[in-house]
């Protein structure tokens, strides 16, 4: 929560000489962190962000509170100049209000009648420090509300006492379907647990917590003002607020848990102030109807388990004086703590770690030492994937691949599936669905480079998202690359090199599928498992995709060691013509099971329908002779002929 | 004999000029300047002279002798070079087609290699979750308010009767109870680096991005080691000249709970511009709360831990000084961007 603390208004209840510049860098250092030190025409305004458990944090009084400790500690002079109540006849019954009220709603409940207030115009100190937290003044009645709320961070509600009718209230749990005007002019339907407050002819006067009802609104005419301070409970503020989408400034400091003697508080300083602003008449008596009062909670903590945490020791007088600055009292059994916490931090703090991070903070987390852990290291992963995938982009930069990280969420048609999973609030119908392949997110990535007139080569490796019945999806690493102005054959080349770095054993085999001009895809498999594609895609670029995990399944790190050849081998180049749609891959990997003396074949050039092959010929226990060498050639060739036709040429 | 001297060297020197050949050129050499050559012969003649003429013939002879060899070197020099062939090394090579990392790949590779130094281990926990594991087991029941906080995505499947709604992982921290799970018994220093999701997009946020989460978990770790490891972090990944501080702050699932700020790196910590009086907000960290352990089934009572969860893309823009006006452009594919890096 960000909220806004004016120095003129801080320090009427901090005394210090500190200059705002200190308060703001060691509040920020040990309590809630000063974002911004604003000029205005006023004075510096403190912008502060307090964090959610530290409600009683969230106005000036409670900014002071914190303030003057932690100034303290840090050797600058500073006290808190506490806010006094007045003197205050409670009582459960009065005469001017009857009353009905549901305590698991509301723990505390006041009210007090205020006769006879002149509305008008707040005088200029209230206006300008309304301003300067960013309130827009408007009456005094509405002013003081306002006023208090940002001044101690109790929420002040005013009722026109005329308009309660039968001066009777019922604060009760909504039915659902009941209807509610709220004083901007909004109708509600309530979904039904929310606190509202009915009157004697069972119109809802009041959405309790959130926003008064319009019909019992204090407006020009209002005579008398029936002055409301409770405290509500902060699971049903919550659930209105948000399920109405009704956020008011109230309803977020209710919906954290207010400390119900904060009320006490409250109800004085209204009192005050009408007195003084309105020159209203206060009934004498105040309705308090506070069944549970605040029953001092108490937290053991041993003083080994602050020094465990902290990794410091500090002695018993030292953690004894800083939590009783913060409005703790200690008592200590040997190295037993018994802290008794101040009913405003009884909300936030519930747990021995929690005087931990008091005893911290306030001691100055900046003076503790910074070491590393000693103690057993943890066990590696057994079979980690990172160190693969890294070696798969490195060699794909290596050989002119650009990354891109594209969206995993993507439109129905960019999913790839009519399967795809289906985001509930999506941010919009283009990143609404969870993607099952990545082909059209690269094909679209491409496509973002339309005006590149030169060769690219983009890849990606990301999850895909499979959808599992009854459990969460198949998240799957995919690599996917895809090719603009490369030829077939160079980008083939790149695919085949890194199946070749992996060391894959792999097959090709030409399958039609979805995306790909017929008869330009090439299904790349390690055995009988298909763990990859490749081929000319409908737009003419050349894509790519593997299934990471099954990659690196067949990958082998480092090549088995082979014995090096003693006996040279004899090299040729011959050149075949082949008959019109010949594969030359299915002739080459024909070639190598003619004979175990062909060591190795290589296609390196193709002229009209000649191609050129070099081939090894070798045997690993002698040097070839020359005739040896043209009996397997003839063999070869007479295979090759028989088999696919081809001819020698000359 | 001065004279001599001088038509000797005169003649030698016209006859270097002509020169075609280094072969030529030590012929001269031989014939002027050899131990029997013509300039030496003279030198024997010297000892006839009277005392003066000795002298200055002396002189004479030593400087036609070095004017002879400074120009046979140039000349053969002028040989040299021009039997050269020519050749323009200042012309540009051929480059072969450059690739490129994608900057959150170096960051991950980056942070990644720091921690592991000093025994992290780097998992990878799911992107799409449960809700336990993404909020229930971290200290957030059902319409909590710290969910705010995370403006998470779900997914429109059924859900689970145990783990409830299927969520895109709005941060890292989903692995914390996870890796508790998989380790089952401390040591646990874990970094889980994946993609998380959240419902904005605007010029600083992107509906994906990166997280990476820390957690340590053994005997006896407390806030001095969270200290240690951050400080290291950041000194090891920023540079050796940063400083990290910690200030109190509130997350429902560590207890104590802080925001790591950093040194600027832009004006060393003087405040600047770009900073907030000389520091820059790092993240989130804290000591895991009691009730995370529990879930994770780990005894909060024999072990203690500490956990983050930083932006990648954040230390990264962060680190490098990049000025990137629109962190989506991070996510586009143009090329003109991705060249860049």
């Amino acid at each position: 929560m960000d909220i806004l603390i004016p120095d003129s208004w801080l320090r009427e209840f901090l005394k210090t000489k500190a200059k705002p510049t200190q308060i703001g860098k060691h509040l920020s250092l040990s309590g809630p962190s000063v974002e911004r030190i604003n000029k205005t025409q006023y004075g510096p305004v403190y912008s502060i962000e307090v964090t959610t458990n530290r409600v009683d944090s969230v106005s000036v009084y409670g900014i002071a509170r914190e303030a003057a400790v932690i100034l303290s500690r840090f050797g600058i002079k500073a006290s808190l100049q506490s806010i006094k109540p007045i003197n205050l006849a409670f009582s459960k019954q009065v005469k001017y209000l009857d009353v009905e009220v549901d305590h698991k709603l509301c723990s505390r409940f006041t009210a007090v009648l205020v006769k006879n207030v002149t509305i008008k115009s707040s005088p200029l100190w209230m206006k300008e420090r309304l301003m300067e937290v960013g309130v827009r003044p408007l009456n005094n009645v509405i002013d003081i509300s306002n006023y208090i709320m940002h001044e101690i961070g109790q929420p002040v509600h005013t009722f026109d006492y005329d308009k309660i009718m039968g001066h009777k209230m019922f604060l009760r749990q909504s039915q659902k379907g009941e209807n509610l005007t709220t004083l901007d002019g909004k109708i509600h339907t309530l979904l039904g647990g929310d606190i509202v407050i009915e009157d004697g002819e069972k119109r809802l006067i009041d959405l309790a917590g959130i926003m008064g009802a319009e019909n019992s609104a204090v407006d020009a005419g209002t005579k008398n003002v029936l002055l409301f301070v409770q405290t509500y409970n902060p699971v049903n503020i919550r659930r209105t607020s948000m399920s109405l989408a009704q956020r008011t400034e109230a309803a977020v400091l209710f919906e954290k848990g207010l400390d119900p003697e904060l009320v006490t508080i409250g109800i004085s300083r209204g009192i005050e102030l009408f007195t003084k602003l309105t020159e209203g008449k206060t009934e004498k008596k105040i309705l308090d109807l506070y069944p549970n009062r605040y029953k001092i909670k108490k937290l053991e903590v041993d003083i080994n388990f602050i020094t465990k945490r902290l990794g410091v020791a500090l002695s018993k007088s030292e953690i004894s004086k800083m939590l009783t600055a913060l409005g703790f009292e200690t008592m200590w059994k040997a190295n037993m703590l018994t802290a008794s916490i101040p009913s405003w931090r009884a909300n936030d703090i519930d747990i021995p770690e929690d005087i931990v991070e008091e005893v911290g903070r306030i001691y100055g987390y900046h003076n503790l030492p910074s070491e590393l852990m000693t103690g057993p290291l943890p066990q590696p992963l057994s079979d980690s994937p990172f160190n693969f995938e890294v070696k798969v982009k490195r060699f794909l930069k290596g050989v002119g691949g650009i990354e891109v990280y594209t969206s995993s969420l993507t439109s129905k048609d960019a999913s790839n599936s009519n399967a795809a999973l289906k985001l509930k609030n999506p941010l919009g119908p283009e990143t609404e669905f969870l993607r099952m392949s990545l082909t059209p997110s690269l094909i679209e990535a491409a496509s973002q480079n339309s005006g590149e007139k030169e060769p690219f080569h983009l890849f990606e490796m990301a999850n895909i998202y499979i959808p599992r019945k009854g459990n969460l999806p198949d998240e799957q690493m995919y690599l996917a690359g895809i090719f603009s102005n490369y030829s077939y054959r160079e980008a083939k080349g790149i695919v085949e090199s890194l199946l070749e770095e992996l060391n894959v054993n792999y097959l090709q085999e030409p399958e039609d599928s979805q995306h790909f001009v017929p008869s330009k895809r090439l299904l790349i498999k390690s055995g009988k498992d298909e763990i990859g594609q490749f081929g000319v895609l409908e737009n003419g670029k050349i894509y790519y995709e593997f299934d990471v995990e099954k990659l690196r399944k067949v990958a082998t790190e480092i090549d088995s060691y082979k014995p090096l050849p003693k006996y040279p081998a004899q090299i040729e180049d011959i050149t075949l013509n082949f008959p019109a749609k010949t594969k030359v891959g299915e002739v080459i990997s024909f070639v190598s099971r003619i004979s175990y003396l062909i060591s190795n074949i290589e296609l390196t050039g193709i002229y009209k329908d000649a191609y050129t092959f070099r081939i090894w010929y070798q045997d690993p226990t002698k040097t070839l002779t020359d005739k040896e060498v043209e009996g397997d050639r003839n063999k070869l060739l007479k295979n090759l002929k028989d088999k696919f036709g081809a001819i020698l040429k000359n | 004999m001065q004279e001599d001297i001088i038509n000797i060297k005169n003649e030698a020197l016209s006859q270097i000029i002509e020169a075609k050949s280094n072969e030529e050129l030590e012929e001269i050499r031989v014939i002027y300047l050899g131990r029997q050559g013509r300039l030496n012969k003279l030198t024997k003649e010297i000892k006839s002279l009277g005392k003066d003429e000795k002298k200055k013939a002396g002189f004479l002879i030593n400087e036609s002798k070095n004017t002879i060899l400074r120009l046979l070197a140039t000349q053969r020099n002028k040989l040299q070079v021009s039997a050269r062939e020519w050749f323009d090394p200042t012309i540009p090579g051929i480059k072969p087609r450059r690739g490129h990392l994608h900057l959150v790949t170096q960051a991950i590779e980056e942070i990644k290699s720091v921690f592991e130094k000093i025994g992290f281990v780097r998992v990878r926990y799911p992107e799409v979750d449960w809700d336990f594991f993404a909020f229930e087991s971290l200290n957030m029941p059902k319409d909590h308010p710290a969910r705010d906080e995370w403006e998470t995505f779900f997914v429109g499947t059924t859900a689970h009767p145990k783990y409830g709604q299927v969520v895109l992982t709005p941060h890292t921290s989903n692995g914390q109870v996870r890796e508790m799970y998989r380790v089952k018994n401390p040591p646990i220093r874990m970094i889980n680096i994946t993609k998380c999701y959240r419902r904005q997009s605007d010029v600083s946020h992107v509906p994906m991005f990166h997280q990476f989460e820390g957690l340590v978990v053994d005997e006896n770790i407390s806030i001095v080691h969270l200290k240690g490891t951050l400080d290291y972090f950041a000194r090891n990944f920023f540079g050796k000249e940063r400083k990290t501080r910690l200030r109190p702050f509130h997350f429902q699932f560590t207890e104590p709970s802080f925001e790591i700020d950093i040194t600027c790196g832009l004006c060393n910590g003087q405040g600047c511009k770009l900073c907030k009086a000389g520091w820059l907000e790092l993240g989130g960290a804290g000591m895991v709360h009691p009730n995370v352990l529990k879930a994770g089934g780990i005894d909060p009572k024999k072990y203690t831990g500490f956990a983050f969860g930083w932006g990648v893309e954040r230390v990264m823009m962060m680190k490098s000084g990049l000025e990137i006006p629109d962190i989506r452009l991070l996510y586009s594919s143009d090329l003109r961007f991705l060249k860049q890096f």
